[in-house]
């Protein structure tokens, strides 16, 4: 039975950490700073009739970057107490306290940033553009529960990620999402994360970031389209299992093929398992794999040849689909907003649009020539688009070194 | 996405056995909540809490023993359906205040931008408060919704927090205990499982790869169109300021008198000797006199006026105010347009900007102009720069410059003096090898800048008051002295070329006013008082003379292989572009002309001293 009083201790843990945090004295702001912001760039109105005098405006201190640490300090310790608490607490309630609390800190204090799954995107970003210095807290929050799956397994999507803790809280009426229909469902989080890795290698969008669904719900504001998002996924969510965990998160995918090689991980039954199948329907998220029956023979050996089929397969599925991602290069390349620009700019130039845009009039007001635009377009659109491709190949390389460990250790994909 | 599909399936096809219950490796989230229905986890938990020796053994029994129903079942759901209904009437709230903000807010907005508009033509104390009470309003409300929302939202936060937590005890409360069905078929279930997710992979497959290749072929902006040569007519004598447009099914037969051949005829407010310039279906206008300056919109297929802008007099309090000729004007200068606003200047010095509704972009005035006539050079425009030659008093005043202003904001991009008195050419832009030039002519230098306002070359080559405007055809840039020479020059120069790059020079008589014309091989030159000159572009020989015996103010146009020369009175001689003079055609309009026309799409658009004409075919 849920107690009140865990949701309450999580509650009063998460209220203490916030307050000790703040607690710590901002940084004042340098008198030079101070003179800088006191320039004002469109200066107020004199109020020369009514003798108005305008209050004087506050300038909010920027965050200290200690911080950073203590973010990073609290993932350490969040991880290490799931971990603790999954394998060897074993216990349900203290797994569901920890995550209201990490949805608290990490959702609502923190307002959903810096986040794991977003993280991703800033990781390729610095390997492929050198001008790009990706912050410490920012690598911390990729690595670190990389390295717990690795030895302990999915503890962090267990009770550490906002994300899935939000979605883990609103189940209520679980329905069983058929193997089959699951399976193939899954691939669209490959699909994100491919387009997520492209997209942050050639610098065009942060799509994780940009369309998080929570995030509107963490800050109490934002995009109405995102809220809507956000709201369909937790209404599914009543009835089917954490969706974004299992269909769309990029992070998860990274997740799944870590948690294959855990040293240490979840198992249903402490002890040897006596098949009483009473734990058959517990899993929300058809993660509990039954006993198998003897396969009858013949269909060993029209599996053998179907193997034997996609491994020859496998080569042009590959390039197949290579060639299709790198012929949508075009329009993926409009992600990028150098190349957006050019194209409004052109559409302005040839008179197929009379209005200007904010980015189109500030390009005009730069007084730089329209060549100087479309010279950067042909850079962007098709050496950083293909060679992307190439590096998502290089991506699939290593999952598919993953994966073929996964296989050779007895799991299905 | 191909190497994770085929490694999809060839998990599926690779059989593996299993003897134990376990969690999925990849696919377990973690949550432990399979842990509580395990009777061996219930074992080591009785164990653990005897060794322990807490004595919480029996509450701890609630979890193997679930009772179907608990008596806190009826407080959870009712809590629960109290705090949704709450969070409902919260979103509700938030919807219509949303509502608010989107819809209605901008309306206001836009009546109040309105009257802003209004007050600037007329300024009204009664006004001015209004428009104080409304932006009070406005502002008043936009923050208060904005609280609203924000108070709001924590509301919902709350609500939904108590629907959650709510609900979940109601759920635990009327747990009921696992009952494992009856043993189904396992091995037909596993193949049947088997061959189902094969299936729903390739159709991902199939599905993924169809929504790549859709959005693939989705129309994308393309790079090599070229800005339409047709259909415009956006400075003065057209496209690149030659004169020459490429249209076809030219009217060459029309009668002012009886109206035939006249498509539609408006009147002009404001005079003004500046060109029609027209893009798309819009024709330009501007007129001003000393107390206005305005800019006319027509719509070309019926000539109705569409809007007319006013630029203000923004000349510094306590300048002399600026007289022109009469036979200049205020508004001698034609405008020019880059198809998404129309720019226009006057003798004033005051310039203007609009886009194409009519409304005020921005405006400026460039300092009275000190010219003798009246300033009357045109404008001209290089991608976003709006070209002003602003030659004004004697040369050694050092007034006089090239200006290059933001053709989106106005301000200036650069200025370079020019060492020339006062002219009435308007400048040119051509391309050599690749580059643009700005061609400008002047006493004594035809002057070539680049687009920063560089100077590339200079020729010593021209004198006394330069009116005719310079073109580019054959290679060579032409130039005209008034009266007494048209200079051919070679335009890839750099420095003082006068020694160097004149080609040739006929000082066979020149033009006052009138700039030629030329198709690569002939070039046209029309004197004030009627001569029309043929010459040869490779070496300037005369080829034959014509006097057409009218006087001609406007400068003449090749259209196709057919020269349109507009006289004072109105007159449109067609002359065919030849080697031997071949009159074509003579159209009356019965009304004086000063202004050279446009021609777009098979139409002429002529304006007359008091009307603007549209003469075309019917069909």
């Amino acid at each position: 039975m849920i107690r009140f009083g865990y949701i309450i201790i999580s509650i009063a843990f998460f209220l203490i950490v916030c307050g000790i945090t703040s607690s710590v004295p901002a940084a004042p702001m340098s008198r030079q700073l101070q003179a800088q912001a006191g320039v004002e760039r469109f200066p107020p109105p004199d109020f020369v009739e009514s003798g108005y005098e305008l209050p004087s405006p506050t300038t909010p201190h920027p965050r200290q970057n200690i911080y950073e640490y203590v973010d990073a300090v609290v993932l350490l310790a969040a991880l290490g107490l799931a971990s603790y608490l999954v394998l060897k607490k074993r216990s349900r309630r203290a797994i569901l306290t920890l995550s209201v609390f990490s949805l608290f800190y990490f959702g609502f204090w923190r307002k959903g940033c810096v986040c794991s799954i977003g993280a991703i995107q800033n990781i390729v970003l610095s390997i492929f553009d050198r001008d790009y210095a990706v912050p410490f807290v920012v690598v911390v929050f990729f690595l670190l529960p990389l390295v717990f799956t690795l030895f302990f397994g999915r503890t962090f999507c267990a009770a550490v990620c906002p994300l899935g803790a939000v979605q883990d809280l609103v189940l209520l009426r679980p329905v069983a999402v058929p193997s089959w229909l699951e399976s193939g469902l899954r691939l669209f989080a490959y699909a994100y994360l491919g387009a997520a890795v492209l997209f942050a290698a050639t610098g065009s969008a942060f799509i994780i970031c940009r369309y998080d669904p929570f995030i509107s719900f963490f800050r109490l504001s934002g995009s109405l389209n995102i809220l809507v998002l956000g709201g369909c996924f937790l209404l599914v969510g009543v009835f089917i299992g954490r969706p974004y965990c299992r269909f769309f998160c990029p992070y998860g995918v990274i997740l799944r093929q870590l948690s294959r090689l855990s040293k240490w991980r979840v198992s249903i039954t402490p002890d040897d398992c006596i098949k009483c199948r009473l734990c058959e329907d517990s899993c929300p998220f058809g993660a509990i794999k039954v006993p198998t029956a003897e396969w009858p023979a013949r269909d060993y050996d029209k599996s053998k040849k179907r193997l034997a089929l996609l491994l020859l397969l496998l080569p042009i599925l590959i390039l197949a689909c290579a060639w299709a991602v790198s012929t949508a290069s075009d329009l993926m390349s409009r992600t990028h907003p150098t190349v957006r620009l050019a194209d409004r700019i052109h559409l302005e130039e040839t008179g197929k649009e009379e209005e200007t845009t904010d980015a189109s009039a500030a390009f005009w007001a730069t007084g730089k020539e329209m060549s100087e635009s479309f010279m950067q377009r042909p850079r962007i659109s098709r050496p950083q688009l293909k060679p992307a491709a190439g590096s998502s190949e290089d991506f699939w390389d290593w999952s598919l070194l993953l994966s073929l460990l996964a296989i050779l250790s007895g799991e299905q994909g | 996405m191909g190497l994770v599909i085929a490694l999809k399936l060839i998990g599926h096809s690779v059989r593996r056995t299993r003897i134990d219950y376990e969690a999925d490796r990849a696919g377990c989230l973690a949550c432990g909540r399979c842990f509580e229905y395990c009777p061996r986890e219930h074992v080591r938990l009785n164990k653990d809490k005897q060794a322990v020796g807490d004595g919480a053994l029996g509450r701890n029994n609630d979890s193997v023993e679930v009772k179907t129903t608990n008596q806190w079942y009826q407080t959870a759901f009712w809590s629960a359906v109290v705090s949704a209904v709450f969070s409902l009437i919260v979103v509700g709230f938030l919807m219509v205040n949303y509502l608010q903000i989107k819809v209605f807010d901008p309306v206001r907005a836009e009546r109040l931008e309105l009257l802003k508009l209004k007050i600037i033509d007329h300024p009204d104390d009664v006004l001015f408060v209004q428009i104080r009470k409304l932006d009070l309003q406005i502002r008043q409300d936009r923050i208060r919704r904005q609280n609203f929302s924000y108070r709001a939202s924590f509301l919902l936060l709350g609500g939904l927090a108590v629907f959650v937590i709510s609900a979940k005890l109601a759920v635990t409360f009327k747990k009921k205990p696992p009952r494992p069905q009856p043993y189904p078929d396992r091995q037909k279930e596993q193949i049947r499982q088997a061959i189902q997710a094969r299936s729903t992979i390739t159709v991902g497959l199939a599905v993924l790869g169809a929504a790549v290749l859709f959005f693939a072929t989705r129309p994308v902006v393309d790079f090599s169109e070229e800005p339409p040569q047709k259909g415009v007519w956006p400075r003065f004598r057209g496209l690149g300021g030659l004169g020459i447009s490429a249209s076809t099914n030219v009217p060459d037969n029309w009668n002012g008198s009886t109206n035939e051949g006249i498509l539609w005829k408006s009147k002009v407010p404001l005079p003004g000797h500046n060109s029609p310039i027209v893009w798309g279906d819009r024709v330009f206008l501007s007129g001003a006199d000393a107390n206005e300056r305005q800019v006319y919109c027509f719509d070309a297929l019926s000539g109705k006026l569409l809007w007319r802008g006013n630029v203000p007099n923004l000349a510094p309090a306590g300048a002399e105010p600026v007289e022109p000729g009469e036979s200049t004007g205020f508004a001698a200068p034609t405008m020019v347009t880059d198809g998404r606003r129309v720019y226009a200047i006057f003798a004033t010095g005051d310039v203007g900007c609009f886009d194409f509704s009519g409304k005020t972009v921005w405006a400026r005035n460039l300092g009275s102009p000190d010219s003798a006539y009246g300033y009357a050079s045109s404008l001209a425009m290089y991608r976003d720069l709006l070209l002003v030659q602003y030659d004004q008093g004697a040369a050694e005043d050092e007034k006089s410059k090239l200006i290059a202003l933001n053709a989106f904001l106005g301000h200036t991009v650069w200025e370079t003096r020019r060492p020339i008195p006062n002219s009435w050419t308007s400048p040119i832009v051509i391309e050599v090898s690749s580059r643009h030039q700005i061609i400008t002519c002047g006493d004594p230098w035809v002057i070539a800048y680049d687009p920063n306002g560089a100077e590339l070359w200079r020729a010593d080559c021209l004198g006394a008051d330069v009116a005719p405007s310079p073109i580019y055809a054959g290679g060579l840039v032409f130039a005209i002295e008034p009266y007494t020479k048209l200079v051919a020059i070679k335009p890839d120069g750099r420095g003082d070329v006068t020694k160097t790059h004149i080609v040739w020079s006929n000082e066979e008589g020149a033009p006052d006013i009138c700039s030629p014309v030329s198709n690569g091989e002939l070039i046209f030159l029309l004197t004030t008082d009627g001569l029309l000159i043929c010459l040869q572009v490779t070496d300037g020989t005369k080829l034959w003379e014509e006097d057409l015996k009218e006087d001609f103010f406007a400068s003449p146009s090749l259209i196709g292989d057919r020269l349109y020369l507009l006289s004072q009175k109105g007159v449109m001689f067609i002359i065919e572009a030849a080697t031997e003079y071949k009159e074509l055609a003579r159209c009356e309009l019965r009304e004086d002309c000063h202004a050279s026309p446009a021609f777009v799409d098979g139409r002429i658009y002529i304006r007359g001293t008091k009307n603007l004409y549209c003469i075309g075919n019917l069909d």
